[in-house]
């Protein structure tokens, strides 16, 4: 068949091997290249839809994020049953590790270090792991936890410069330092791909994530009681193990998603745009956070704000992702390949004729098995 | 021998089993002659930019392809393992969250007796606060610092962290904590009863852990001529980089009528509210209220 919209002659298909365009749209051509209802890496859903795992688990195919999730689940399930019976500072252990150790488990299923995995996730992970330390007690040395509390009775409390520091100052230098290690991964040639970058620099941000929330909690951890009243602290959990990562991870890994795409030359508005996001939604996060607790609102109204703001990340960081996909996709070869998302065997280009998938995104091992379309004899 | 599609006319290197252009699977069989010229390579500019090239009725081509022998499996970790993996990671550190609580708390300094603003100096007798300003005490000296509804001393080496017409904040040299003095206008009118009430429940709506702490009591007391209630509170004060086990030893207290309210708060860390209070025992003495 000959596509709708690049005119090139490909294998038949709901998408067209090459550009990826969705068949059948051709008077809507924008769309048909665009494609925003049908996401580059899960062409099952839109690309304006926050939705965690397919985002920043962009290696997985359908079947796989369902278990993904699934583990999540689990996981938050435990932290459920440790807050209710009282062990709180088992809860946040659990808190602080689970979207890491998911994140470990994809790394392994997506082998996207391929052949490096020291060099790739000590650069990463470990890297995030080390700034996170640094930054986190050096933000402990500098200021006073006890400044921030204020009058409860309602009375001007709240310490401005306390307020700019946690809210502005601190998410602005996070920002700037998380993703160096990501950024000077030695063997970086090897991974041109803006996939391959987001990836690493979600892990260095996860890596981030777990050191400052070990250090931020360490004194409750060893402070608190083995065993208390659970009181109000689901609010706190929640945030530890679901809002924190998913924020430090999506901002990380779109502020290296974005170096990737200038080193391929395709610095853009939609690249800058992206590191801006990562800033103003880190800052939005924390102030935000930071104010609605001084002034006494609701915990929900608090995690309801956290969750818009990572809601907002994760939508651009799909933005992003979805049109690198496009474009880096576009420029692969034919071969016999497993599409991950639809798992049938096809003889394809960039894209999955059936589905649509950006086979760029592909785990490693599916890349590696590809067969190249010249015979060995 | 180069071999040409049968479909889109293209030329592929020898040996290729599909058309580098079309994906076509390819034969030995001589091609079929296709009018217009061939497309370019693929690895040529995007294909969303190249020019569209007419290559005459295309037939069907499937895009499908009967995998031959084993092939290599998409995924490699079995979803039982991913669970389990996360199961351990409850179990496990359930276990390290309790062992390390336990060792946490095992050399820790626990509060002990009635420690509240009471245990604070309260060297006047009580007498019932006047709803109307006093004579102002004025700020004289760098030792003392004043607003419209209270006045203190600021002992050598504190600061003022912030003052407005009712709160004043000082923070102690180290800093181990603060020392919030507080006094105004109540409205509607609240017993020494209703503002403890609102306290504890702001202090429970920020802080997830708030109750009363350890080994202590709510008692009724009188804190420099003003009749009222104390009270410590514990909780985890967190802020973004801290996550404090701390301690507030509080005291509020309101006029007859109710219309002006007073409120001390010590603030520290769980270990150290006994000792923290001698420290500010001067700055808490010193307190004048106006109202």
């Amino acid at each position: 068949m000959r596509c709708d919209h690049c005119a090139n002659d490909v294998p038949d298909g709901v998408f067209c091997t090459r550009c990826g365009a969705h068949q059948g749209t051709t008077g809507e051509l924008a769309r048909a290249k665009t494609r925003r209802h049908s996401f580059a890496a899960h062409p099952g859903e839109h690309v304006v839809q926050p939705s965690v795992f397919t985002t920043l688990f962009p290696h997985l195919g359908r079947q796989k994020i369902h278990e993904f999730r699934w583990a999540f689940a689990v996981g938050l399930a435990g932290i459920l049953l440790l807050y209710a019976v009282g062990l709180i500072a088992a809860a946040i252990l659990v808190a602080i590790l689970l979207v890491p150790l998911l994140y470990l488990i994809y790394l392994y299923e997506a082998q996207v270090y391929r052949d490096e995995p020291a060099t790739v996730l000590g650069f990463t992970i470990g890297g995030g792991v080390v700034i996170g330390l640094v930054v986190t007690l050096i933000e402990r040395a500098v200021t006073n936890p006890f400044t921030s509390v204020g009058n409860p009775l309602g009375s001007a409390g709240i310490s401005v410069g306390t307020l700019l520091a946690v809210g502005l100052v601190m998410p602005v230098v996070q920002e700037a330092l998380k993703p160096l290690p990501a950024l000077f991964l030695p063997n970086r040639k090897d991974f041109p791909e803006t996939v391959d970058g987001l990836v690493f620099g979600i892990a260095a941000g996860l890596g981030f994530s777990v050191a400052e929330s070990l250090v931020v909690f360490s004194s409750a951890l060893t402070g608190l009681p083995a065993h208390m009243s659970p009181g109000n602290w689901i609010y706190e959990l929640a945030t530890i193990a679901v809002f924190q990562p998913l924020l430090q991870g999506s901002a990380t890994g779109m502020v290296v998603a974005a170096a990737w795409r200038y080193r391929r030359g395709r610095l853009s508005g939609r690249e800058v745009g992206g590191v801006a996001m990562a800033v103003i939604a880190h800052v939005a996060f924390s102030l935000g956070t930071q104010l609605l607790k001084d002034v006494a609102v609701a915990q929900l109204f608090v995690l309801l704000w956290q969750a818009v703001v990572v809601g907002a990340v994760l939508v651009y960081v799909r933005y992003l992702l979805h049109h690198a996909l496009l474009e880096e996709a576009a420029h692969m070869g034919y071969a016999e390949t497993v599409c991950p998302n639809c798992h049938r065997h096809i003889v394809a280009s960039g894209f999955c004729p059936n589905c649509g998938m950006a086979l760029t995104a592909a785990p490693a091992p599916v890349k590696r098995a590809r067969k190249p379309a010249v015979s060995k004899g | 021998m180069a071999m040409t599609c049968a479909r889109c006319g293209a030329q592929n290197p020898d040996g290729n089993l599909y058309c580098q252009s079309c994906g076509t699977p390819l034969t030995a069989a001589p091609p079929a002659p296709m009018p217009g010229p061939p497309p370019g390579p693929p690895s040529g500019p995007p294909p969303s930019m190249a020019p569209p090239v007419f290559t005459g009725p295309a037939g069907y081509a499937s895009p499908y392809y009967a995998p031959a022998g084993v092939t290599a499996p998409v995924h490699r970790t079995p979803w039982m393992l991913i669970i389990a993996a996360v199961v351990a990671l409850v179990v496990l550190m359930a276990g390290c969250g309790t062992a390390l609580a336990i060792l946490g708390n095992r050399g820790s300094v626990s509060i002990s007796g009635s420690v509240g603003t009471a245990d604070l100096p309260s060297p006047t007798p009580a007498v019932t606060p006047s709803p109307v300003a006093s004579s102002p005490t004025p700020a004289s000296g760098p030792g003392i610092v004043a607003n419209d509804t209270v006045s203190l001393t600021v002992p050598s080496g504190w600061t003022v962290v912030s003052k407005d017409s009712q709160e004043i904040v000082l923070e102690d040299p180290s800093p181990e904590g603060e020392v919030d003095v507080a006094s105004g206008s109540s409205s509607p009118a609240a017993s020494a009863q209703d503002n403890k009430a609102g306290i504890d429940k702001e202090l429970t709506n920020k802080y997830p852990d708030t109750r009363a702490c350890p080994n202590t009591k709510t008692i009724n007391s009188t804190l420099n001529g003003v009749k009222g209630i104390s009270w410590s509170l514990c909780f985890t004060l967190t802020d973004g980089t801290h996550s404090v086990p701390a301690a507030a030893s509080l005291f509020v207290g309101a006029n007859t009528s109710g219309s002006v309210y007073y409120l001390v708060i010590v603030l520290t860390r769980q270990d150290n509210l006994t000792s923290y209070l001698k420290v500010t025992a001067p700055v808490t003495a010193s307190i004048h209220w106006k109202l």
